[in-house]
């Protein structure tokens, strides 16, 4: 039996970041909101203190923080014509649960994408003419500008509190920074964290080869900073634990931290946790969602949910598995290249390289990732892709802090993996490691894309949804041209022993990569080519709206964060300005 | 040796100037680092630090302290707040403050000075 609920003006199904941040402007503009959250609530002070936040077992090895795998977990397989297996324990991305999401664990990697990138077919086009892009590349430009954007960001920025050093101010270049970014109106809310010893030695390197270092963008501040809601938030202490787990001194941007300490006292909201949202009520004829299904997991109970606005804020798979378990839009079919519902997955190309210097002590055991350099001289259109066979870049990222106790022991290639001379090695090196990570674009191939999976159902019966991916020819030849560049910048800075390590050919759900998933409910220009229009709101839905990365053409070769909350901001703004008096379409078919 | 001897002098002589001379408003400005987690909300990740001078350590109904300040047996004199704060691991050693405390004696001194103040 299903047990029918009051009408509230808003369901938001997920309470991330995102899901906070949109319940928050949605009680601002004096509407009822529900936040329907999967997984449990967390609260900072009483799960994220010391000392059991340091607890690297619990969290980065054991992955308190992620989603559970035996309640709903996604299918795998690298081409159509393999079956998929189900992925049981998380491996190469990583997605949360509970009230705060994935925000709880990332790792802070906070950036823009730049103006190119935003109109990427056809800056291409132009430049390197019509039938430059390959036939199977699917990609296509975003239907928002970087400059429609840039106040979305500015004000995500502050948010989150983050730090960083800006590289171009309303069009003004600045030494120290990224020149290569698009013009900010306002400089980043905090300064740059310290470098790390490591990342002091790659950027003098990176200066000697001639590119353009400067401090990585991180969400957390540098000093107590208090956020556009009123929220103080801590410095960063350099602990070392920010990946996989929150934040002890209230510093790193998430959900919980940055939002809920004022969302829960906002009498308009309400927040349902153990609420594991299954279908979306579909009305086809009025083009509108009228009511969320979902059961309370704690006791099987099912309720239904009605609501004049629906917004997903899930994950990239939970969107895209939620329109497809309601049957909204057209699922994508690679064979014909019709349907858009799952089309244009994309999954980050990210590459790594260790140095290793003997004697040198730099001090791993603590830091953050803010504490690490970044050139960003090779990506997206930044530089000329004549002659290099493929499109797209990607930054490259170096530090030498916050190497945990148990995950922290890089060793140089041919060591075994266990037994006294592997202890031998990790003692011998653990001091004197610089880490690079490339971090690179992925432009959509029409071979990759998530459905529905013929056999594998989740906890409460209804088919996982199925990845089918494989990193493509224009993607390893990306990656392999930035390490060239990570190589050189290795071999400037004279270590003892160095390994650069490609991708794999065939990609595979082990080890860990980065938890960057975009597309299957791609935003466009017309319902011919997007699961949802330029403020995200569903075109086959006009009270649907999809926010997060699932909404993304495909992926630049920058984390996807900062874009999301941009978009949602820019998104929940036109909702609040427009659609509210006058509820439709916001952009006509 | 004598230089060294004239230099500990010179020291002793600034940091009780300096004591004397502490800054409340200074204090307050350095207080912003404490208030991210010490604010007086129930959720609050510190306890309040209203009347923290005087007060014995881990007597707040509302606040779970760490095992180790619960043993600590130390009142918040300025003396003890004034060691607490340059290193808290060393004074209350396992206490759960996520800060590796404040390297500059004036600061300290500064915002035991604005402490004080809060009631």
């Amino acid at each position: 039996m299903v047990t029918k609920l009051n009408e509230v003006d808003c369901v938001i199904i997920g309470v991330g970041l995102t899901g906070a941040m949109l319940a928050k402007e949605m009680t601002m503009a004096g509407l009822t909101v529900v936040g329907l959250e999967r997984g449990p609530d967390r609260r900072p002070n009483e799960e994220f203190v010391l000392p059991r936040i340091r607890d690297e077992l619990r969290y980065q090895t054991r992955m308190e923080l992620m989603a559970d795998n035996s309640v709903d977990t996604v299918t795998f397989r690298n081409t159509s014509d393999m079956t998929a297996l189900p992925i049981r324990r998380w491996g190469a991305f990583l997605p949360g649960e509970g009230v705060g999401g994935t925000s709880n664990h990332w790792g802070g990697s906070h950036w823009r994408y730049l103006p190119t990138d935003f109109k990427i077919r056809s800056v291409i086009t132009e430049k390197y003419g019509a039938r430059a892009i390959p036939e199977d590349m699917t990609i296509q430009d975003w239907p928002v500008t970087y400059d429609e954007l840039e106040p979305y960001y500015d004000k995500f920025d502050k948010l989150c509190g983050v730090s960083g050093k800006a590289g171009n101010l309303k069009g003004q270049k600045i030494e120290g920074g990224n020149i290569f970014e698009g013009p900010r109106s306002d400089e980043y809310p905090s300064k740059p964290l310290k470098s790390s010893a490591g990342a002091l030695m790659v950027a003098e390197a990176a200066k000697s080869l001639g590119y353009h270092p400067f401090p990585a963008p991180f969400a957390a501040p540098s000093a107590p900073y208090t956020n556009i809601y009123g929220v103080t938030l801590g410095a960063c202490e350099y602990c070392g634990f920010c990946g996989r787990n929150s934040c002890e001194a209230n510093a790193k941007a998430s959900g919980t931290i940055n939002v809920m300490p004022v969302l829960r006292n906002e009498p308009k909201f309400q927040l349902r946790t153990h609420a594991f949202a299954s279908k979306l009520n579909y009305d086809r004829q009025a083009k509108r969602v009228t009511s969320v299904f979902y059961t309370d997991m704690n006791t099987g109970e099912e309720y239904e949910q009605p609501a004049n606005i629906v917004i997903l804020a899930g994950f990239v798979f939970t969107n895209t598995q939620m329109l497809l378990h309601s049957g909204i839009g057209q699922p994508y079919d690679p064979r014909t290249g019709r349907g858009l519902v799952g089309k244009n997955y994309c999954y980050q190309f990210e590459a790594p390289a260790t140095a290793f210097f003997e004697n040198k002590n730099l001090s791993p055991f603590m830091g953050a990732p803010g504490d690490a350099v970044v050139f960003d001289d090779f990506n997206g259109e930044s530089f000329d892709h004549t002659g290099l066979g493929f499109f797209g870049g990607g930054y490259v990222r170096a530090g030498s802090g916050a190497s945990p106790p148990i995950g922290g022991r890089d060793v140089p290639p041919e060591t075994p993996s266990w037994g006294s001379k592997w202890k031998a090695e990790t003692v011998k090196w653990y001091y004197g490691v610089v880490d690079f990570n490339t971090q690179g674009s992925v432009y959509a191939n029409r071979a990759n894309y998530m459905d529905l999976d013929p056999t594998y159902k989740d906890s409460l019966g209804r088919p996982l949804i199925r990845m089918t991916y494989n990193g493509t020819e224009n993607d390893h030849k990306m990656s392999a041209y930035l390490l060239t560049k990570v190589e050189a910048c290795i071999k400037a800075m004279n270590p003892s022993v160095y390994e650069v390590r490609p991708r794999p050919k065939m990609f595979t759900v082990v080890p860990y990569q980065s938890t960057h998933n975009t597309g299957g409910t791609m935003m466009g220009s017309t319902p011919g080519n997007s699961v949802v229009n330029r403020y995200q709101q569903a075109w086959d839905a006009h009270n649907l709206f999809i926010m997060g990365a699932s909404t993304f053409p495909q992926q630049p070769g920058y984390n996807p964060t900062g874009t999301l909350g941009a978009l949602a901001y820019w998104s929940v703004d036109k909702i609040k300005s427009s659609y509210l008096n006058n509820p439709g379409p916001l952009v006509q078919a | 040796m004598r230089l060294g001897f004239i230099g500990f002098i010179v020291l002793a002589a600034v940091s009780s100037a300096s004591a004397l001379a502490a800054d409340a408003n200074h204090g307050k400005e350095l207080f912003l680092a404490c208030a991210a987690c010490h604010t007086e909300k129930a959720d609050a990740l510190g306890p309040s630090l209203k009347g923290i001078v005087g007060r014995k350590a881990a007597s707040l109904d509302t606040f779970r302290y760490s095992p180790a300040m619960q043993r600590s047996n130390i009142t918040w004199t300025e003396a003890n707040l004034r060691e607490y704060l340059m290193d808290p691991q060393t004074k209350v050693k396992g206490n759960r403050m996520p800060f590796s405390g404040m390297p500059n004696r004036a600061d300290v001194d500064d915002l035991i000075a604005h402490l004080v103040t809060l009631k």
